[in-house]
């Protein structure tokens, strides 16, 4: 009888999560700074500005946080606006990934659904 | 010619105003840390919402949109529920990128302020332009470009300023900005027998008569509440007032309690 793969076993494992949110996790917010972002844009959905601004409000660097928010924007979590010389990343409009996010915050108070995001993050990052 | 006024919902203030702010002007409130700039604007706001039926919308350069509702939930005013209801929005941005925004067609605010009919706005604060040039002839065309474009829009705006001096110096009033704005008030700490105490001063209100004396106010836990001028004290305004003849008479001369 083959022995299954300990990382197979542990995939199984940390993919019991609504699937809507392990696809979120494992396509969308796929690091820790796209989650800091997305639970920052959650908690301010008003906010429109620049990366260095938006760097600076959640205590990251510019250099790391800017090519973050453009997959953001690129997976259509955010929107972004061009202004003369700048460019500006504002939450989506869209209700259903607003939902979405909702979704994946509340369920981030929740210790055992945060094991498995991390486990899914870091396995993204590897 | 019948001037509409925007009343702030300020006990005393809108006295002192004559019936409040001129509509769709812009009105600079500059003070010290800690005496109540923000509270003024964020009750100015609270009041066209729930007495006027004006949503309005806060422009917030350096403190988060959660350090206000904490705020003003602690005077009572509930303004998660006001933007949950589209009466309020809490914007986090930096001034750059509002005067960019301001200075495009159809730009985010200006569709916003069309689209939830909002009427009164509180920019916190303006200090945060200042880092946009050091030169002051470059900052006040700045500033003049920005304030046209909100009062374009058809608001009706205070604007909060920081204002270093706290105590014993004369106030800083910078007469560039006092030529922009439709109306200044200036907040003091006042010190007066050993007690700090809170001083108001409308120094201009453009287009209208207003009350010339200096108000005692404070804040309490429904808010700012302007109260009488004060009596038997001169320089009240270089934050270390002393007594007039009158009272330094009276106090030399009389039995304690007594001043006449």
């Amino acid at each position: 009888m083959a022995i299954p793969d300990t990382d197979d076993l542990a995939a199984s494992l940390m993919d019991d999560m609504d699937p809507l949110l392990l696809d979120l996790i494992q396509t969308r917010i796929n690091s820790f700074i796209k989650w800091d972002l997305v639970r920052f844009y959650h908690e301010n959905p008003h906010t429109t500005d620049t990366a260095d601004s938006i760097a600076r409000y959640i205590g990251r660097d510019p250099r790391i946080v800017e090519p973050e928010l453009e997959q953001l924007a690129d997976d259509e979590i955010l929107n972004v606006e061009e202004l003369p010389n700048m460019r500006v990343f504002t939450l989506t409009n869209d209700v259903e990934i607003r939902e979405l996010i909702g979704r994946f915050i509340a369920a981030c108070d929740d210790r055992q659904f945060r094991v498995k995001a991390i486990y899914h993050v870091i396995r993204h990052l590897r | 010619m019948e001037t509409r006024r925007v009343p702030t919902g300020i006990l005393g203030l809108d006295d002192m105003l004559h019936g409040g702010f001129l509509s769709e002007t812009a009105n600079l409130i500059e003070g010290a840390p800690g005496t109540g700039k923000s509270t003024m604007g964020m009750q100015f706001i609270q009041y066209g919402i729930t007495e006027c039926d004006q949503p309005g919308v806060i422009l917030t350069f350096e403190e988060f949109p959660e350090q206000y509702y904490r705020d003003a939930a602690s005077f009572g005013w509930d303004f998660q529920a006001h933007e949950a209801a589209n009466t309020l929005r809490v914007i986090m941005t930096s001034p750059e990128v509002t005067q960019a925004d301001l200075q495009r067609l159809h730009g985010r605010l200006e569709t916003m302020v069309n689209q939830h009919g909002m009427r009164r706005m509180l920019v916190d604060s303006l200090s945060h332009f200042e880092r946009l040039t050091d030169d002051p002839i470059e900052l006040r065309q700045v500033i003049y470009g920005f304030v046209n474009g909100l009062k374009r829009l058809g608001l009706t705006v205070i604007l909060t300023r920081e204002n270093a001096a706290l105590l014993g110096e004369t106030p800083d009033v910078e007469e560039d900005l006092a030529f922009v704005m439709d109306s200044y008030v200036l907040l003091r700490y006042v010190e007066i027998r050993s007690a700090v105490h809170k001083a108001l001063l409308v120094l201009k209100l453009r287009g209208s008569d207003h009350a010339n004396d200096i108000r005692q106010y404070a804040i309490t836990e429904h808010g700012i509440e302007v109260r009488s001028r004060f009596e038997g004290t001169r320089g009240i305004m270089s934050g270390s007032p002393t007594m007039t003849h009158a009272e330094a008479f009276a106090a030399a001369f009389l039995p304690s309690g007594r001043t006449s």
